[in-house]
């Protein structure tokens, strides 16, 4: 047999050796807040600043949200940037990083000690957070192609890095005075840089690259795309002024007002990308995931309302709990239950199913986790987000308790899916 | 289907071969999905020349891809070499996809 040649290579993927933890320890932490939440409920009755609640909002947002999203894109660099990842060692010590830090951390909120190890687990954030800005920007700079993508991903770690910073400004504040206010008072700000500047930017940035993708979308607009980044980085700047300088409740609505508009404007541009799309059929992981679309509104006009309700009255605490719930169980969770099925299959049928690809059958992608427990792990996590959200704003324990055991179920059959999935070993013959 | 062969009995055989090789993601074979530009037999040295491209320049199926059409056809042609060029000039649109390929995608 004569060896075969390439003119070009294709450009390598990252190694699934670097992405494959931050799925696991993700989908581990999803389970871990649920579980965290059935014991905890009765915080979700009362005022936000609450160590169990701190503590579940953290595993969600570090472990769940973040972690998640650190391991797709790295995976999805070459995709988004148009380059390859610059390095895979990098990649694993900045999961090793974070793997340590997010539980000290999340452990020093569940029994409120903010000493050493809430300060540990900050620092170690912080420096995973930047092993990740480094390895981003040195990708990008070798990289040939200057693109939208990249300066959402780009300024969306950027923001991630400043709201892990604050967190630990204000881990320190407990015990020393650095600020001017106390550590509660600045929360709004540490929720908002990462929830709008990290959250919302990557999510954009990344769903603006892959689901006209996964669509064969003939729709491209990047100016669109450049005017919602615009909007949101002007909405976040807009906020920290008005939070920092000049904070009166009515004027909050300006930043809000540039979000939204940014916001809609995705929504715009997910829908003419679905228009527009060549394949007609969309599984059940992309219809999810253009739900968590539709519920980045929620959060957001549950912000006017907020903003609203504290012009009138002063309690509000309830309503500031339905929000932060929306948007980690809501916009964050939905977006990552879907995407999770449109990247890791791929990655490691790449793993498993490389050298045999052309030598005859291979099964899909798809086919390496059970559609029968996606669609029930979709329905029990639905009935579970309503309900909790109507759980918190009626404060009732018993709706609360039994929309967490929805929200268990779906952690579980989410967990089911996502190991089946990696320990997959083609059929022997 | 817009490939261009230099009509040798043996280009048909390998677009053949190649309508077996699938992009794993949207599930159609590399021929219908408009990637194959070009498929040359050179019998005195025996070689054969594929010119063929992916969606997207920076595809994370493309490897495996790349890699299905260079086995398929070394596992048909055992005696021939093979030459994969991957080109993105022209870069691959839509209209690329066959008829065939269309009805797949509508369903």
């Amino acid at each position: 047999m004569i060896a075969a040649a390439t003119k070009t290579n294709p450009v390598p993927n990252t190694s699934h050796k670097v992405v494959l933890p931050f799925y696991i320890f993700a989908a581990l932490s999803f389970l871990a807040s649920v579980i965290l939440m059935i014991f905890s409920t009765t915080a979700f009755t009362q005022h936000y600043f609450n160590p169990h609640v701190l503590a579940i909002t953290h595993v969600m947002a570090l472990g769940w949200g973040t972690m998640i999203i650190l391991g797709a894109s790295h995976q999805l660099v070459p995709v988004l940037i148009e380059g390859k990842l610059f390095s895979n060692a990098l990649a694993s010590i900045s999961f090793a990083l974070a793997a340590v830090g997010i539980p000290l951390l999340v452990y020093s909120f569940f029994v409120f000690d903010m000493g050493l190890p809430a300060r540990c687990g900050g620092i170690l954030i912080n420096a995973a957070i930047l092993s990740y800005i480094i390895n981003l920007a040195v990708s990008i700079s070798k990289s040939r192609n200057e693109n939208v993508h990249a300066v959402f991903v780009v300024t969306a770690a950027c923001w991630l890095l400043a709201t892990a910073m604050a967190g630990l400004l204000l881990i320190y504040n407990f015990e020393y005075p650095l600020l001017s206010g106390n550590s509660l008072s600045y929360l709004p700000l540490h929720a908002h840089l990462g929830i709008i500047g990290w959250f919302l930017l990557l999510i954009i940035g990344v769903g603006s690259r892959l689901i006209p993708l996964f669509l064969i979308s003939k729709y491209n607009n990047t100016k669109l795309l450049w005017a919602i980044y615009l909007l949101i980085n002007i909405g976040i700047l807009a906020f920290i002024g008005l939070f920092l300088y000049f904070p009166i409740t009515f004027f909050y609505l300006l930043p809000v007002i540039f979000v939204l508009t940014g916001v809609l404007l995705f929504g715009y541009y997910c829908y003419q990308s679905y228009k527009k799309r060549i394949r007609k059929q969309v599984d059940e992981q992309m219809k999810i995931s253009i739900l968590s679309v539709l519920m980045t509104v929620l959060p957001l006009l549950m912000l006017i309302i907020i903003i609203g309700f504290t012009l009138a009255v002063s309690n509000n605490a309830g309503l500031v709990m339905t929000y932060g719930f929306m948007i980690f169980f809501g916009w964050i969770t939905a977006i990552i239950l879907g995407m999770t099925f449109k990247t890791l299959p791929f990655i490691v049928w790449n793993k498993v199913y490389h050298k045999r690809s052309g030598l005859g059958q291979t099964p899909n992608p798809k086919e390496l986790f059970s559609s029968t427990v996606f669609r029930g792990m979709a329905i029990a996590y639905l009935a579970g987000f309503v309900l909790f959200a109507a759980g918190i704003l009626l404060s009732n324990l018993l709706v609360l308790k039994t929309a967490s055991m929805f929200l268990l179920i779906a952690a579980v059959l989410y967990n089911l899916n996502v190991f089946k999935i990696i320990v997959h070993q083609p059929a022997a013959k | 289907m817009n490939i261009i062969t230099n009509n040798n009995i043996k280009c048909t055989i390998a677009i053949v071969v190649l309508e077996s090789v699938v992009d794993p993601e949207i599930g159609l074979n590399v021929v219908d999905l408009g990637l194959i530009y070009q498929v040359d037999f050179d019998e005195p040295s025996r070689k054969i020349y594929v010119s063929m491209t992916l969606t997207t320049q920076f595809c994370p199926m493309g490897e495996s891809i790349v890699n299905g059409v260079t086995q398929a056809l070394q596992a048909a042609f055992p005696d021939d070499e093979v030459n994969i060029e991957l080109t993105f000039d022209p870069p691959w649109n839509h209209e690329r996809i066959s008829e065939e390929g269309q009805q797949f995608l509508n369903e």
